[in-house]
């Protein structure tokens, strides 16, 4: 029952909350907040629970099933966490902004929608839900009007597209094995032949490819994600985003087995290996791209891709170890993202919109808790000991040295140096350097955006230092695929190639602080001086020309910049155009003259008649 | 109850609107949706009993091949039903929207039309159909011209030179048919039809297909449709991409699988389905007037039904009943909360249209509704319908068929792409600086309108949430299209 339960409360919430709109703003608020936290408390609660249960059956010849098992709670909280936090901070985000009511409303139909996706026992319920989430994150992506408009049109077609690739793969099996339960095809589907196999992966790993935004299908996003309203973006980067990984490990270690995939293609041309360099590239191309980026927002969703390719790394590895990694690592990144798009938010809000890194700087002392904020996401984006990150990358790394995959862990380390770099840029020029004048009105952020980004630290640390947690969960999920058990403990994980303990880097990290404390407060003390208070050489320099985080890693830039063009998004559009002038000469088909019409009339009937008597084909 | 009252009180009632109008023209009015009405009930009553077995009609005691008789199969009524319950919204909603003009000659020429359709589903015999046929396309060419005013008249003469053009090929190839097998009985013909010779068999078929094809839209003969479409007023666009192309696609389909029998000749029809779709959507693409585009994307969705007609198998032509019906909903949705839109804002430009849910809030929310249906997505009715074609088209578990309806799919997401643009510009873009404010400024439309275009909203919903409403009928109805030999034996009883 809970499954339905929890559906029914996500849908009915979203119609109630702009229902509540129209009789007072702030019982949609409140209506919001709380479903999100019901939400919460309901998934929770379902902890460790199995139960399947037949919603509709025979919708079109096929029973509706929802189910809920270790894997679908696992990103079931994932989802309703990250949703809890974002419409917490849209309180005061979204104050006085249009269109509240639809804004709430398609904020929760989004997350029930891929609550839907997560809970779906059957193919046919996923492709609901997953179009229901498609068209509701259209319509809240072009909600901010401009060129979000543009940003949603992009990301629909793309999404249109892969959805009917998925659709093909998904009435492919039910052509082949009359089923569409994952159960059941599971079982049916271990006896078909690699071919066939290789067909479903591809149909269906289209639709999760353009979700995920994995390389070639990743352009819409980084469209998407910056034009969003920040909590927005949170959600989208942090967990609908990753619904495509979800689908990954449904399809490739729930239904096709992990044996069919390991095993599928021979040599350079194996199926997971393949994957693997996908993973890869998506890592490095779009982390050194998000570099070149001076829109915080931008650059953030830039990464959101380059931290995919690690998931996809890890998860295509097959082994244990690495798909534990690659999983820990989707709710460690949609942890860490989403915090650093409310950060930006924060940001955006209290200085009037502006999300340019060359204008910004200097809001440590001003926006506190948005700095630590900054911090601990960034931290937990490179991988930095004690934050969760690092557990994930380790997991991943170490799965690349003892698999052997020396050139995919030289990518992937490469891929964490220039996260360094980017993010040490958004970090700095956002909150360290000189403050301009413009900003020395900026207020902290107000309450309703602390505690979210507050939360999402905790969570960050929390998983960082006590992995085992999380990882148990995980553990649950891989042995319903089928791998073997990791040796965990709540610290960490023992392996043969050498043991993770989070407690003994954890005190070598405390002993390192206080000595550097323990120095620093012995050594002579440092005198304050004002912000101005400077030499130049006896020539007056202007208060502006401080501000030296303009056009940051300037030199990198003109180095790596010819080599980073997005030239698949150039290519899309390229088909694009022509295929829009083809239809454009399609359309001068119908001429506007009658005669014409009726000659087509008369020379249809003509080519029947003359077709037939001299090939007799019908 | 006789299906016979289907076509006779309708009939009966458009006579009696140019009587009644002498009385009251307000009241006149309202005769169309009273008789649509009594046949959505009738038709409603008579479905299910007539799902294993059809009624056959006589009339004037002689049995069938020898009189004029009606065959009210599942199929039949579920069209007739279809062609009430929009017939009816749409006489709802013409009731306020049709206000200059000669009112009462228009409803009186939409009850007809009405009735044309009606009798194309329901007759046996072939020279009946031909009669409907032609009942449905004249009152149409009038309704199309009915504004009087230059594009109205022009596209109705467009129109009419093709239609009366299709209307002879259907005549010369009836003539075919008599000559050859002295009968008009379609179950007679189709038993007999093994016993002339192919070639005879075949031109008739190619002028009757092509004839019928006309009205149908299939492609290259269609070209009358954006023109017809976007000329008339909005109601009668709404009945014509609902209704109309509806009755010639049925009897493109009665006449091919029943009377002729032709297996081979389907692959064609669904090759040519497929053109009409790709022809259709890509016409659409750019198009800036609104109407024109909803009658280009009309043109694509009837490639999609002739294409899973073309599949040939029970579950590709229930597919394409299904789309029949919810493209029927959906399109009338749109065309009717369109119009409104258009009378408001006096313009049809695509571009006027921008900012409108803020001042029109309900007909913009149908008309998102309704183009989220035809783009397929859930929970709207478009998309069983477009699960089940592509269902049947795989389930010939053959490539070919798997790259034809990766095609078909292609052409829905291009009818993807300029819907959402549309969607977008409706609520997100700002409405255009010194809009020329059409009649009533920025109202929202009156009630008889709402009401319908709501209706249809809810219709398209529910069934998109509960499609089984409408599949538990589509077998029988299938059947009764693809099953030569049990139309022929309950029509003729032997």
């Amino acid at each position: 029952m809970l499954p339905a339960i929890i559906l029914i409360t996500a849908f009915g919430s979203a119609g109630a909350v702009y229902l509540a709109g129209k009789v007072h703003p702030r019982l949609r608020n409140g209506l919001a907040v709380l479903s999100s936290l019901v939400l919460a408390g309901l998934v929770g609660y379902g902890y460790g629970q199995k139960s399947e249960l037949v919603t509709i059956s025979d919708f079109l010849g096929v029973d509706l099933v929802l189910r809920l098992n270790s894997l679908a709670w696992f990103f079931a909280i994932y989802i309703v966490i990250i949703n809890a936090g974002s419409v917490v901070f849209s309180l005061s985000y979204m104050k006085g902004k249009e269109r509240l009511d639809f804004y709430y409303s398609m904020m929760l139909l989004v997350s029930a929608g891929m609550l839907g996706i997560v809970l779906s026992g059957d193919l046919l319920s996923f492709y609901i839900f997953w179009e229901i989430t498609s068209w509701s994150t259209y319509l809240l992506i072009s909600y901010r009007r401009g060129p979000a408009l543009h940003a949603g049109m992009k990301y629909i077609i793309m999404s249109l597209i892969g959805s009917c690739a998925m659709l093909v793969g998904i009435l492919s099996l039910y052509g082949t094995f009359g089923t569409l339960g994952i159960p059941e095809l599971r079982a049916a589907i271990s006896g078909c032949s690699p071919g066939y196999a290789l067909f479903i992966l591809l149909t269906m790993g289209v639709a999760f490819g353009v979700k995920f935004a994995i390389l070639p299908l990743h352009t819409w996003m980084p469209d998407a994600h910056s034009e969003a309203v920040s909590p927005f973006s949170a959600v989208l980067s942090g967990v609908l985003v990753r619904m495509g990984m979800y689908g990954f490990l449904l399809i490739m270690y729930s239904m096709v087995g992990l044996k069919a995939v390991l095993s599928l293609g021979s040599g350079v041309l194996d199926f997971h290996y393949l994957f693997c360099w996908l993973g890869a590239l998506t890592i490095v191309i779009p982390t050194f791209i998000a570099l070149l980026q001076n829109d915080a927002k931008r650059l953030l969703a830039w990464h959101g891709i380059g931290q995919g390719g690690y998931m996809i790394l890890g998860m295509a590895l097959g082994t244990s170890m690495g798909v534990a990694g690659g999983i820990f690592h989707t709710i460690n990144h949609g942890s860490y993202i989403a915090l650093l798009f409310l950060v930006v938010g924060a940001v955006e809000y209290r200085t009037g919109g502006v999300r340019d890194l060359n204008r910004l700087g200097g809001l440590i002392k001003k926006m506190p808790v948005a700095f630590v904020g900054c911090l601990v996401g960034i931290m937990g984006l490179i991988g930095i000991p004690l934050t969760n990150g690092f557990v994930s990358k380790w997991l991943i790394y170490k799965t690349l040295i003892t698999e052997g995959h020396p050139f995919l862990a030289f990518m992937a380390f490469v891929g964490t140096w220039g996260t360094i770099l980017s993010v040490y840029k958004l970090l700095h020029n956002m909150f360290l350097g000189q403050l301009p004048e413009k900003y020395k009105e900026v207020r902290k952020s107000p309450l309703s955006m602390q505690i979210p980004i507050l939360f999402f630290c905790l969570v960050i640390f929390f998983f960082g230092i006590f992995p085992g947690i999380p990882l148990r969960v995980i553990q649950g999920i891989q042995g319903t695929m089928g791998f073997a058990p990791l040796r965990l403990t709540l610290w960490g994980l023992a392996s043969d190639a050498g043991a993770l303990n989070m407690l003994n880097i954890c005190f070598a990290l405390v002993i390192a602080f206080a000595v550097v404390f323990l120095l620093m407060r012995l050594g002579p003390k440092g005198r304050r001086v004002a912000q101005h208070d400077s030499y130049a050489a006896g020539s007056f320099v202007p208060v502006d020309k401080y501000h030296y985080t303009v056009e940051f890693y300037n030199p990198l830039y003109r180095m790596i910049s010819p080599y980073l063009k997005d030239r698949v998004d150039q290519f899309y559009y390229w088909i694009a155009h022509r295929a829009s002038d083809i239809f454009d000469v399609t359309r001068k088909i119908y001429t506007g003259y009658a005669g014409t019409y009726v000659l087509y009339i008369v020379s249809f009937l003509a080519f029947l008649i003359f077709v037939q008597l001299v090939w007799r084909t019908w | 109850m006789s299906p016979i009252l289907l076509i006779a009180v309708p009939l009966g009632l458009a006579f009696i609107i140019p009587l009644l109008a002498l009385v009251s023209r307000k009241l006149s009015a309202y005769v169309p949706a009273v008789g649509m009405l009594f046949n959505l009930v009738v038709s409603l009553y008579l479905l299910p009993s007539v799902l294993s077995k059809p009624i056959v009609v006589r009339t004037a005691g002689f049995a069938p091949p020898f009189s004029i008789h009606l065959v009210a199969g599942p199929l039949g009524l579920l069209l007739a039903g279809l062609v009430a319950l929009v017939g009816l919204l749409v006489a709802i909603y013409a009731t306020g929207y049709i206000k200059e003009g000669s009112v009462p000659r228009y409803h009186a020429l939409y009850l007809l039309l009405l009735v044309g359709a009606t009798g194309i589903v329901l007759t046996g015999d072939l020279f009946n159909l031909f009669v409907f046929f032609e009942i449905l396309c004249i009152s149409s060419y009038a309704l199309v011209g009915y504004r009087g005013d230059k594009a109205g008249i022009e596209s109705a003469v467009k129109y009419l030179i093709q239609g009366a053009i299709g209307s002879s090929l259907v005549l010369v190839g009836i003539g075919f048919l008599y000559g050859a097998f002295g009968t008009l009985s379609m179950a007679d013909i189709a038993g007999n039809i093994r016993s002339v010779r192919p070639m005879t068999v075949f031109i008739s078929m190619a002028f009757v297909v092509t004839g019928f094809g006309v009205e149908a839209a299939i492609f290259p003969l269609n070209a009358w449709l954006p023109d017809a479409h976007s000329s008339a007023p909005s109601s009668i666009s709404a009945i014509l991409s609902g209704i109309a192309i509806k009755a010639g696609l049925y009897a493109v389909a009665r006449v091919l699988f029943t009377v002729y029998g032709a297996e081979t000749f389907l692959p064609f029809i669904l090759v040519l389905g497929l053109l009409t779709l790709l022809v259709g959507e890509m016409s659409a693409f750019s198009q800036n007037n609104i109407k024109r585009l909803l009658a280009y994307s009309s043109m694509g969705q009837m490639g999609l039904i002739v294409f899973a007609l073309g599949l040939a198998s029970a579950a590709g032509v229930e597919g394409a009943l299904f789309l029949v019906v919810s493209h029927g909903l959906a399109k009338a949705l749109l065309f009717l909360s369109v119009g409104y839109m258009i009378y408001r804002t006096g313009s049809m430009e695509i571009s006027s249209l921008h900012g409108m849910a803020k001042k029109m809030p309900v007909s913009s929310l149908c008309f998102t509704i309704g183009a989220f249906s035809l783009v397929g997505l859930p929970p709207f009715i478009g998309f069983p319908g477009k699960f089940m074609v592509v269902r049947a088209a795989l389930e010939k578990a053959d490539v070919l068929y798997t790259v034809l309806v990766a095609i078909a799919l292609l052409g829905t997401v291009v009818e993807g792409a300029y819907f959402f643009r549309i969607v977008q510009g409706l609520y997100f873009k700002p409405a255009p600086e010194g809009a020329v404010a059409g009649a009533g400024g920025g109202r929202e439309a009156p009630f008889s309108a709402l009401l319908p275009a709501c209706v249809l909203a809810v219709a398209i919903l529910v069934v998109g949430v509960c499609p089984h409403i409408l599949t538990d009928y589509l077998g029988p109805a299938a059947s009764d299209l693809l099953d030569k030999a049990a139309y022929i034996k309950h029509v003729l009883g032997v």
